[in-house]
């Protein structure tokens, strides 16, 4: 069981919570068009298909073969 | 390949829905589903794993437009747990076992509808992010778990709201 992340400080509480307000009050479109981006990740974006037979393949996968700067590394 | 948009989630949705795949948003894209404001730049989809899901599932990802190849199709319908899609209008990843997920019948029953979309609940999403334990996961769980006490509180408002207004 990986340990708990802290939890955020009372400031950052209140800042997620008035970002969440403000998202809440915007329609569905309007928030994905915000939310998907589009950049180049190497390595990860240059093979049009990947199948892994298990979870555990793909985690160990993206530790070895991508850049860890990606952040799909485990902690 | 331009972001992925709300037509193409009502793309997936409709071609789904059209071949009775049963399947779930999951994930951060799940999140921004049910309101999370934050970024990513792939669906994820959890689908039911088996034979006649699956069929339909590849049904559905060529309507779609996905350019699957027979041994793409197979590899889809073999079982595997995780495939990456790029090649097609945009990028798709079906997950068929998210860690932290014992079975999809239980996340389905917990499922959420927004808008026709069958998505996760917050509760396993952050369940297979916290299982999954990468380190883009590990920073985003706080905000995220943040988003779930807020989406409930929420909830519970507005059903105490609807139950109100019966009562009156």
């Amino acid at each position: 069981m990986p340990a708990m992340e802290p939890a955020g400080t009372s400031q950052e509480l209140q800042a997620w919570h008035d970002e969440f307000e403000a998202a809440a009050r915007r329609p569905l479109r309007l928030r994905m068009r915000y939310a998907f981006i589009k950049t180049y990740r190497p390595v990860l974006d240059d093979e049009p298909f990947r199948a892994f037979d298990r979870m555990a393949d793909y985690r160990a996968w993206c530790e070895t073969a991508l850049p860890s700067w990606l952040g799909y590394g485990r902690v | 390949m331009a972001a992925f948009e709300y037509r193409q989630a009502e793309e997936i949705r409709d071609a789904f829905a059209r071949r009775g795949v049963r399947y779930l948003f999951i994930g951060k894209s799940g999140a921004i589903l049910l309101g999370f404001p934050d970024t990513t730049q792939d669906a994820d989809v959890f689908v039911e794993r088996g034979p006649e899901n699956g069929a339909a599932l590849v049904a559905g990802i060529r309507e779609l437009g996905f350019d699957l190849t027979d041994f793409q199709a197979a590899e889809i319908l073999r079982g595997k747990d995780f495939v990456q899609l790029k090649n097609g209008p945009f990028d798709l990843d079906l997950v068929f076992a998210p860690d932290g997920i014992e079975r999809f019948s239980e996340a389905w029953a917990r499922r959420i509808e927004v808008e026709g979309f069958p998505v996760c609940h917050p509760d396993d999403i952050i369940a297979s992010k916290a299982a999954t334990n990468r380190v883009k996961d590990r920073e985003s769980l706080p905000r995220l778990r943040a988003f779930r006490d807020y989406w409930a509180q929420h909830r519970r408002s507005e059903a105490g709201a609807r139950n109100g207004d019966r009562s009156h």
